[in-house]
């Protein structure tokens, strides 16, 4: 299961899946002497909306983090784009291309929303300061190319009306939208979302599954999910993986884990209690 | 017009001046604050050490001349050349930025996530060495700043005002210096540079976001370790510039230093967090304590100067605790 | 004689295409669309939005569209939405907007009534309700749709993406075009422009047919009203479906050729008005009031200088403003006073709400609060109300320039007949006057007689001296007292809702001899001055019995007794006695709609007691009614009520026949 794949499938819907983006080796994250992610390993296809589930504590956010870079594994490789990833600061992994959302929500609040999602853009401003102070044409041409990207995600998102707002002034739904907002503005080649669910209402988890599928269908972002909620999962992801104590315990189609009866020992049993 | 209306004008505009000036260095503050949340006890020191090395440099001084003689038991003061000032203000900005470096490197990196006090405490740990190590390097002894300001009153200014007396004899027209005009002037075109900078580039988008929030600002790509080093910078940058103008005033000397404790009832009044709050706070400080010292001030015994700023802040402490500008204080329970 | 008959077209403009060719000649790069895309206002000329059509009306033809076609178009107001009209009428069809948040089975309705062979939808909403139900639809064939978000995996048979069509249109452009010409000149004044659905309010929606000749008589009628011009601008942003945005953005907007502005979307809507600053407006009260609440709760977190500064030149605006606007006398330092509160107040709130240009604004659709239609013409913003319908293609009344006031709905507009039949119903007759129901013979002649007078369904009467039309009630509501003079429940009715005291009333009368009313109080007002009286109560039974807010209620109604009593018409309506209910009327009860419309019928059976109470002048009466908790059971309450005597206002009897 965990051989790179270099062919490319189509999925019933009609999305092309392709090869290989980034794996996952043998990761093993330690936090003094409690294991939070023990051997697992696993790929993350391009094109694909690819999630992993868990109880709480099964160590999900902690692999989100080493695949953003937050945490260094003591073990393991992380594969990415066909080379293996030297250790990087958070700020480095994001320049390669990896955007994230955060579950408790990381946003400049004092910021306007419109503000906060330029901020995303970052990695695509390549005018050095002096340029910008000397060469002022072409820092406004890259800066209204940057502005006409913000407004198509602004767009997409449908948060026209908050362009302007200050972030902290907006409730919660809106804010996960904007963070949302600000993650694609960096066009990523992969595109981790911490419980991009948490705490919405029925109303905003089905927006939010929209603005999910959309993204990965019209601009064909590879997304990495955390979710807890399992009906959402399958119906957002092409695949799946399965983590419970650190450790990986089902890898493949929601069907197949579904079906999967250590999952459905673990999973199951663990949500219970 | 009676020789008080005018003689308060006067007092008005020179109070003007003066919090031009103090709102220069609580502009430092301000920048450090907002984006690494540190409270730089260091800024007066920093406008000191900037100014002795500028000086330093024009005059060719050699560095370290007492610690070499001492050592070496050679008598070596000057390196006999004079370095322009254009070259000598760059050459000191070179230095500033790699104080900057040293100061993110070997202080601030270790002390990432630690509580406000404890880098509180380091900046005035940073305040002692800079002081000492700009004593060791340069001397100690009173030096006179000249980089090329107009000094002295403005005779243009008093041959066009004196009209403006109509006809009281005793006015000979107002009296400025030319220096705290042209303190304006710089004041005014810094902090319209540092707004643009701020606002306009990717550089300041990139600061306001790490002023706002660390992990977010790494999860799209910005190294803090570069928007720090870009902060102290900065606030060294503005450090020399109120080391030049504060310099050519009054001599460079251990009491420059002293100007950060001015620039702390300013930043009361205009809030930690706001660059026009510092301008505002600077400029009520200057006019409030000229013209009380000139109104009040006869009738209480005088030296009001010396504390009129402090009671003006303790009162906005009470009333006001977030100051002109800033952002309203709410404790989260 | 019928007007409807003998007006014609002017200079050969007898349909909306014909007017898009002129204005695309005499106002070729004026503005004729703006919308906000993307954050900028992106802008079309006349001569570029007829270029769209074009494009647009020749694709139709590629895909087949005949004429007599119906295209129903699903979309908020965009100007692609506009133009798909104005290219179904050149190609003979003929367009039926829909209300866009319709649900898919009421869509299906209007659909498959009118047997669409055509859609052209916004997006992936409304593509999924047509598709959703197209089973059931005989006639439908193509689909296209505006924005292709999500659309790549749908099944491009009968699906077509908007800017496809119009490129399709351009490249068979030599084929089409004689086509295309020969159509367009076959339309006449008599030739359907619009089909519109009515969203009646019992039965299903009715097709109104409008033809050129009533869409555009009524704009240019309209618009010389108001002396509108190519340099007005508008703000599109109610329902495509409504026939007041088919007059005003297209009937108006083509004949006098303003541009017409589209919101970037609904949330931003406030946002857009404010950046557009339209000099022509209308808006349905609501849309005020929700304003002018804003406004309030800003100005109380507003500093306290600026919050008196506000209240002290309101004040004044309200003593002058009116006036001043309507052109009459007013002393000099009160206009000084006047002008320094526009530069302080006025102006900047103006232009906060988006009124900084607005020269004419409309509101219509239901009555307005007097005090809110006061505010907006105190700080010199035209607002004038109109009355109109579908059925008559929008006006029947209107205000004219400093003959404005909140409670009537102003004279009859330009080439409208009224007559007000015995019952107090209103008629009119006007070159606006529908063609007919779609597929609908009987309800056609139950509303439009062979004269061509068209029955309102309202009850109103004009004013002696103004010669303005006030709307009292609907016509089947308004009943008759056994004096003959006229029992109008709803017109008393509001005049107590205006009371904050009073949440409900009901007043009866219908063939007795006088009124007597059910009053419900608002227990949130009375509760508030029960608090501030140290007044003590346990419920609302017991606060609707206390003695002193049955004396405060009373106070109210003799008010009302008293401005009532003005109209002639209507002062045998003034209310002899009344009765404070011992519990809320309810929803769960039955005795409301869930629209919190009372009903009439059901409460007069089930507190019928009562009423017979009222009338044979009982002091006091015990009742027990059923009641529904929130959980469902059902439980009984029981109570002694007091019933009340009031004043009434003396009327001589010949006033009470008028007409």
């Amino acid at each position: 299961m965990n051989d790179v794949s270099t062919d490319s499938y189509v999925t019933a819907d009609g999305r092309t899946i392709g090869p290989t983006v980034m794996e996952m080796r043998n990761i093993t994250l330690r936090f003094g002497g409690v294991k939070a992610i023990t051997d697992i390993s696993f790929d993350i296809r391009e094109g694909e909306i690819r999630a992993i589930i868990g109880p709480n504590g099964a160590g999900k956010s902690s692999m989100l983090n080493v695949i953003s870079g937050f945490y260094v594994p003591q073990e393991g490789e992380v594969w990415y784009k066909g080379k293996k990833r030297p250790q990087m600061k958070p700020y480095e992994v994001a320049r390669q291309g990896i955007a994230r959302t955060f579950q408790n929500i990381a946003l400049f609040e004092g910021m306007s929303v419109l503000d906060n999602v330029m901020t995303g853009r970052i990695r695509q401003m390549k005018t050095g300061l002096f340029a910008q102070a000397i060469w002022k044409g072409k820092a406004e041409a890259e800066e209204m190319a940057n502005r006409e990207a913000v407004e198509r995600i602004i767009d997409f998102l449908e948060i026209q009306h908050i362009r302007k707002t200050p972030v902290s002034r907006l409730p919660y739904g809106l804010k996960k939208r904007v963070e949302l907002a600000r993650a694609l503005a960096a066009e990523p080649s992969i595109l981790l979302l911490d419980e991009p669910m948490a705490g919405m209402n029925v109303e905003e988890k089905e927006d939010m599954s929209r603005f999910i599928l959309d993204a990965n269908d019209e601009f064909g972002t590879t997304i990495a999910l955390i979710e807890h909620d399992m009906g959402v999962v399958m119906d957002l992801s092409d695949r799946v993986v399965v983590m419970d104590y650190g450790k990986k315990i089902g890898d493949g189609t929601p069907d197949e884990v579904i079906n999967n009866q250590a999952v459905i020992d673990a999973y199951l049993g663990v949500a219970h209690d | 017009m009676s020789d008080n209306i005018i003689f308060g004008i006067e007092v008005l505009m020179n109070g003007l001046m003066a919090g031009v000036l103090y709102a220069l260095v609580a502009l430092g503050f301000v920048l450090i604050y907002k984006a690494s949340g540190i409270f730089n006890y260091a800024q007066g020191v920093m406008a000191l050490f900037s100014a002795l090395t500028l000086v330093g440099i024009m005059q060719g001084q050699v560095p370290f001349a007492h610690l070499i003689n001492a050592a070496l038991g050679t008598d070596l003061h000057h390196f006999g050349w004079h370095v322009p000032a254009v070259l000598a203000i760059l050459l000191t900005m070179a230095i500033m930025v790699l104080l900057a470096f040293c100061v993110q490197k070997f202080v601030f990196r270790h002390l990432v996530n630690q509580e406000p006090i404890i880098l509180f405490m380091a900046t005035i740990g940073l305040a002692y060495f800079l002081e000492g190590f700009g004593d060791l390097m340069w001397g100690s002894e009173i030096k006179k700043m000249s980089v090329g300001l107009p000094q002295g009153g403005s005779f243009w200014i008093e041959e066009n005002t004196q009209w403006m007396g109509l006809g009281n004899e005793n006015f000979f027209g107002f009296f400025l210096d030319k220096l705290d005009l042209v303190a304006t002037v710089i004041a005014i075109v810094l902090v319209v540079v540092l707004v643009l900078f701020s606002q306009y580039t990717k550089q300041g988008r990139a600061m306001r976001a790490v002023a706002d929030d660390h992990q977010a600002a790494l999860s799209v790509g910005i190294s803090l370790n570069f928007i720090w080093v870009m902060v102290w910078s900065v606030a060294g940058f503005v450090a020399l510039v109120a080391g030049i103008v504060w310099g050519t005033k009054s001599g460079v000397q251990f009491s420059l230093s002293l100007i950060a404790l001015k620039a702390l009832p300013v930043l009361m009044l205009g809030g930690f967090t706001s660059i026009p709050g510092a301008i505002v706070g600077g400029l009520i400080i200057g006019v409030g304590e000229k013209l009380f010292e000139f109104s009040i001030g006869p009738m209480v015994g005088g030296a009001t100067e010396n504390w009129f700023a402090y009671v003006l802040a303790l009162l906005f402490l009470v009333f006001r605790p977030q100051g002109l500008f800033g952002e309203k204080i709410i404790e989260r329970v | 004689m019928n007007l409807a008959q003998t007006s014609q077209a002017t200079e050969g403009l007898a349909s909306v295409p014909a007017l898009l060719k002129r204005n695309a000649t005499q106002y070729a790069s004026k503005a004729a669309y703006r919308e906000k895309e993307y954050g900028i206002w992106q802008t079309w000329s006349w001569a570029e939005a007829e270029q769209e059509i074009e494009s647009l009306a020749l694709g139709l033809l590629n895909l087949g569209v005949k004429e007599g076609d119906f295209i129903a178009i699903a979309g908020r107001n965009r100007p692609h939405f506009y133009w798909s009209m104005v290219a179904a009428q050149c190609v003979g069809a003929i367009p039926v907007p829909v209300y866009q948040d319709n649900a898919a089975d009421e869509m299906a309705y209007v659909l498959e009534h009118c047997g669409a062979r055509f859609v052209i939808a916004q997006d992936q909403e409304q593509v999924d309700k047509v598709i959703d139900v197209q089973e059931s639809l005989h006639q439908f064939e193509h689909m296209i749709y505006l924005d292709p978000r999500g659309m790549r995996k749908y099944d491009h048979h009968k699906l077509h993406q908007f800017s496809h069509v119009q490129e399709q249109g351009r490249a068979a452009r030599d084929e089409f075009m004689g086509d295309l010409d020969e159509r367009r000149a076959k339309l006449t004044y008599d030739s359907t422009c619009v089909m519109l659905y009515t969203s009646g309010t019992t039965g299903k929606p009715k097709g109104v047919v409008l033809s050129n000749r009533n869409v555009i008589e009524s704009a240019k009628n309209a618009c010389e009203f108001d002396g509108l011009n190519a340099q007005d601008e508008i703000l599109a942003y109610l329902p495509m479906a409504w026939v007041g945005d088919f007059i005003f953005s297209v009937g108006q907007s083509y004949w006098s050729g303003f541009c017409v502005n589209c919101p970037e979307s609904a949330a931003t809507m406030m946002t857009d008005l404010r950046e557009i600053g339209p000099t022509y407006y209308f808006a349905p009260p609501r849309v005020f009031e929700t304003q002018l609440t804003d406004v309030m709760i800003r100005m109380e977190d507003a500093s306290k200088l600026k919050y008196r500064m506000f209240h002290h030149f309101m004040a004044h605006a309200k003593r002058v403003g009116g006036d001043i606007l309507d052109g009459k006398p007013v002393g000099f330092m009160d206009r000084l006073k006047y002008s320094l509160g526009d530069m302080l107040v006025y102006g900047p709130l103006k232009d906060t709400l988006g009124f900084g240009r607005v020269r004419v604004g409309y509101t219509a659709g239901e009555a307005i609060g007097p005090e809110i239609f006061e505010f907006y013409r105190s700080l010199g913003i035209n607002l004038k109300q109109l009355y109109g319908q579908t059925e008559a293609t929008v006006f029947i009344t209107i205000q004219p320039d400093g003959e404005v006031r909140a409670d009537t709905v102003g004279v009859p507009a330009p080439g409208v007949e009224i007559k007000i039949e015995d019952n107090g119903e209103i008629f009119y007759r006007s070159p606006g006057t529908f063609v007919e129901y779609y597929k609908n013979p009987e309800s056609t002649a139950s509303t439009k007689d062979p004269e061509g007078w068209v029955a309102t369904g309202d009850a109103g009467f004009f004013e002696e001296g103004s010669g303005h039309l006030r709307i009292i009630d609907r016509a089947k509501d308004v009943g008759k007292l056994t004096d003959g003079s006229m029992f109008a429940p709803k017109y008393v009715e509001n005049k107590l809702k205006f009371f904050p005291d009073i949440l409900e009333a009901v007043l009866f009368g219908n063939g007795r001899d006088r009124c007597v009313a059910f009053i419900n109080i608002d227990l949130t007002a009375v509760g508030n001055w029960a608090e501030r009286n140290n007044v003590a109560y346990a419920s609302y039974q017991e606060l609707a019995g206390h003695p002193r807010v049955l004396q405060s209620i009373k106070g109210h109604i003799e008010a009302v007794n008293k401005s009532v009593a003005q109209d002639p018409m209507l002062s045998g309506c003034q209310v002899h006695r009344f009765l404070i209910l011992h519990k809320e009327l309810d929803a769960d009860d039955g005795e409301m709609t869930r629209t919190r419309k009372v009903r009439r019928a059901v409460v007069a059976d089930k507190f019928s007691d009562l009423i017979e109470g009222l009338y044979a002048g009982l002091p006091e009466i015990s009742t027990t009614t059923e009641v529904t908790y929130e959980d469902g059971r059902k439980g009984s309450i029981s109570a002694n009520l007091s019933l009340l005597d009031t004043e009434v206002v003396a009327i001589s009897a010949q006033k009470v026949a008028a007409e």
